[in-house]
């Protein structure tokens, strides 16, 4: 069986490998235990690349794979990581029916969300979730609801199972992180492989032709929103269980620029691109603010219109350009800029 | 007489609406109350209209959603606010900006066409230079006020010497003028012949270097100036910034885009998060507040004004509407929101310029085909769009005070106000930023009294964020009745 795995899977394989005996090479390589120091900041590190990947693939779904563009999708990242906080914390729900609850929630919530902005399309689209999503961000901050969501505090010190706590039993939550990002690519790429994310596909390149060999277009989309806004609520849910809280900014139009950052530096239209990015951006983040200190954010948001201007194919869409040369790609590039037209 | 009352349906259940609303507002508030909500949901909405009338014009002309319309807003209230309270900031860096500009046009007279350098070595070159030029320069301790008496002023922070800034100016004018050839080298392009065109690169460059040595005189003047003078500077220099920026960022960002609409869309969001990491980088993340000029300002015996005559005497902070005070600043903005648009409407019926941007939003392609140079109107329309939120933004000032999130909270309503109004039509987003500033208005005075059904004992009560939001649930309504919005066209 495994003379039959092509390249990519090779890679893809061992790339899972290396993930999964990471804590350990750190140890041995730093001469500390598994579960301190420094070898447990850097499963946190991780845990959290794990995290913003499902949510950025998540994305994906959504704009690379159906031409959904979206800017509301911090939605759904931030009501999953306060429907759990909310159940942990104030009904006392236990873990497993806490989570279904984040499903139940964000499936009635993307039907709705997407019911109704699929009346519009396009960049209307995208003005209308951000909008809804800068709803429930100044719900989240309202006074009203203190009891509940804590306003502008945000829910603090949620009540996670002591046998998954991201303090005590980091390894644990590691290996839980990566395991959800593993099942959820998994689930995502079956998805996307069935004949109803290869419609997904044909509504991104043609939405007319696909209305024209008969699919309901509507009910594929509101698919796509669906089993995306899942994957970003859980993934947002897991964001809370890690962080042990939830706070007005993971409701925030700043989420929603991260996950398409990381979208596009991965390279969109792909399912590994996103995940890619997430670790670049996690990575690149952390060095940026080691060294430039509160200013990274502006230095991150340069380089981010760079890359949006210079490299839009990303890091997977320019490696499955590298056929032809850099030098070329880079005149094309180049050119198709400075060519006024 | 059926076929007429389908077609005028949304007619009919709007103004079955309307009048079903004022009955509701006429019997439960007295008129007075209702007097004030009503001028309270004009002034917003004509804080929203300055911000949705670009949004709305670009958009229709040349389908670009400008996602950061509502940081230009921002950048406006911010700049307007360095001129009116510590014009040091402004007089410092001004000149670099005019410096690089003059150097870049300076470039168009030379003759680049002999160059057989690649262009990159170019823009290195300009980028180093520029570097060396700002090499230590100091932004924050110029940004630095104190509160005075008098309002917000400038701390004694010491600025560079001229001689410094001579220096920078100059090595800035080369890197521009780098930056230029970089730009034209490898392109068809003719040599500017000489002629008095060259005077203006040229002046500006001259006008950089006078600056330098006058900066302290000039500051003190400004400073000395009555305070309503320097408020009505502000508000040009506030809107001429935004206006810049924005017709720099068409030109610089947008235009080669043009090709994939979607990055355009992506590239703007990105300028949103950079436009407000830079005002916390320069301003800091603090807000402000801006002093009122002396117009609207004065209290004491006779005060409030008995009406708008009579304020235009006494210059009271507010004007008695029905016997209740109202501040007269509002009346200010709201005036402002309607000279605007009479202005604007006025450009675009009754001008050439507006005559080609009304065809350019029916056909771009057709009025290109006419012999039109559409892009140079693209330009500039998306200038006069950014430049109107900039002076919303400086109007705003004084009203809502500055802050890093400032930009965000119009963007939204502007959206929701585009969306309502439907994209590309002027009347539209006028309507709707109305709508949207009325519903804000009693939105909060229902937040603040509270709602009371027929059950409940007593009155339930919220936070104003609940009526901020709540302009989002109209905005699902508008959604589901007519997609295009009120006055959009049908897709």
């Amino acid at each position: 069986m495994l003379a039959r795995l092509k390249a990519p899977q090779w890679a893809g394989l061992s790339l899972i490998g290396g993930l999964v005996i990471f804590p350990y090479v750190i140890a041995m390589l730093t001469g500390q235990p598994v579960d301190s120091g420094v070898p447990k900041f850097w499963q946190g590190m991780l845990i959290q690349v794990f995290i913003l990947a499902v949510f950025a693939m998540s994305y994906d779904i959504l704009m690379g794979y159906t031409g959904i563009l979206s800017f509301g999708h911090a939605l759904f990242f931030g009501t999953g990581a306060y429907t759990i906080g909310i159940l942990l914390k104030h009904a006392g729900w236990d873990l497993g029916s806490a989570f279904v609850a984040v499903i139940v929630i964000a499936i009635v919530q993307s039907l709705i969300v997407g019911l109704l902005s699929l009346r519009v399309s396009g960049v209307y689209f995208a003005m209308v979730t951000l909008a809804f999503a800068q709803m429930f961000f100044l719900l989240a901050e309202a006074t009203d609801f203190r009891q509940w969501t804590g306003a502008e505090d945000g829910l603090q010190s949620i009540p996670v199972p002591a046998w998954i706590s991201p303090t005590t039993e980091r390894l644990r939550f590691y290996y839980l992180a990566l395991g959800f990002a593993i099942a959820m690519y998994l689930v995502a790429r079956q998805i996307v492989n069935s004949p109803t994310g290869r419609v997904m596909m044909a509504i991104r390149d043609n939405e007319v032709r696909a209305k024209v060999l008969g699919y309901n277009t509507l009910i594929f989309k509101l698919i796509a929103i669906t089993v995306s806004g899942i994957m970003a609520a859980l993934a947002g849910a897991l964001n809370a269980l890690w962080n042990l809280n939830a706070n007005p900014a993971v409701l925030s139009v700043a989420t929603t620029i991260n996950a398409l950052l990381m979208t596009i530096i991965g390279g969109v239209g792909s399912l590994i691109g996103p995940m890619l990015g997430a670790g670049v951006i996690q990575l690149l983040g952390y060095w940026l603010n080691v060294l430039f200190g509160p200013s990274w954010p502006l230095l991150f948001g340069i380089v981010y219109i760079l890359i949006v201007l210079f490299l839009p194919y990303g890091i997977v869409g320019t490696w499955r350009l590298r056929g032809t040369s850099w030098l070329e790609q880079w005149r094309r590039r180049w050119q198709e800029l400075t060519v006024r037209s | 007489m059926i076929e007429w009352i389908k077609y005028r349906r949304g007619l009919i259940i709007g103004i079955g609406a309307i009048i079903l609303f004022a009955y509701w507002a006429t019997t439960t508030y007295e008129p007075r109350v209702l007097a004030s909500i009503l001028l309270s949901g004009l002034t917003l909405g004509a804080l929203y209209f300055l911000v949705t009338s670009g949004l709305s014009l670009i958009f229709g002309l040349m389908d670009v959603l400008n996602f950061a319309h509502g940081t230009l807003f921002m950048i406006g209230a911010y700049v307007g606010f360095t001129l009116y309270a510590n014009p040091r900031l402004l007089l410092n860096t001004v000149p670099f900006v005019i410096a690089v500009v003059a150097g870049w046009l300076l470039a168009g007279w030379l003759p680049v066409k002999r160059i057989r350098t690649p262009g990159w070595l170019f823009w290195i070159g300009a980028v180093i230079v520029a570097m060396m030029a700002v090499w230590g320069f100091e932004l924050a301790p110029l940004a630095t006020t104190a509160l005075s008496s008098g309002g917000r002023i400038p701390t004694e922070q010491a600025q560079a010497p001229t001689a410094i800034f001579v220096i920078r100016t100059l090595g800035l004018a080369v890197a521009g003028l780098i930056a230029g050839i970089a730009f034209l080298v490898g392109k068809e392009h003719a040599q500017q012949p000489l002629s008095a065109k060259l005077l203006v690169p040229l002046g500006m460059l001259t006008l950089a270097l006078i600056i330098a040595p006058i900066r302290l005189s000039a500051e003190g003047w400004l400073l000395s100036l009555n305070s309503n003078t320097r408020f009505l500077l502000a508000l040009l220099v506030g809107a001429s910034s935004g206006a810049a920026l924005g017709g720099l960022m068409e030109w610089s960002l947008i235009r080669p885009l043009y090709s994939r609409p979607i990055y355009q869309v992506l590239v703007t969001l990105g300028l949103v998060f950079v436009g407000t990491e830079l005002v916390k980088a320069i301003w800091g993340p603090g807000g402000y507040f801006m002093e009122l000029p002396e117009w609207f300002s004065r209290r004491g015996p006779g005060c409030p004004s008995p009406n708008l005559i009579a304020w235009l005497q006494d210059n009271c902070a507010s004007i008695d509407v029905l016997g209740r005070p109202f501040p007269s600043y509002r009346v200010f903005i709201i005036a402002l929101g309607l000279v605007m648009f009479i202005g604007t409407a006025i450009l675009l019926q009754r001008t050439r310029l507006g005559m080609i941007i009304r065809a350019g939003v029916q056909d771009s392609e057709m009025v290109q085909a006419l012999g039109i140079n559409v892009r140079r109107v693209f330009t500039l329309v998306f200038a006069l769009g950014a430049g109107l939120a900039a002076l919303g933004g400086v109007a705003a000032a004084p009203f809502l005070g500055i802050s890093p999130g400032l930009g965000q909270e119009f963007q939204l309503q502007a959206f929701i106000a585009v969306v309502i109004g439907g994209m590309g039509s002027f009347t539209g987003a006028a309507l709707g930023a109305l709508l949207v500033g009325l519903s804000r208005a009693f939105g909060d005075q229902i937040v603040l009294t509270g709602i009371q059904l027929p059950w409940m004992s007593e009155a339930m009560s919220f936070s104003p964020s609940i009526a901020r939001a709540s302009t989002v649930l109209i905005m699902a309504l508008v959604l589901l009745l007519r997609p295009a919005g009120l006055f959009g066209k049908k897709e």
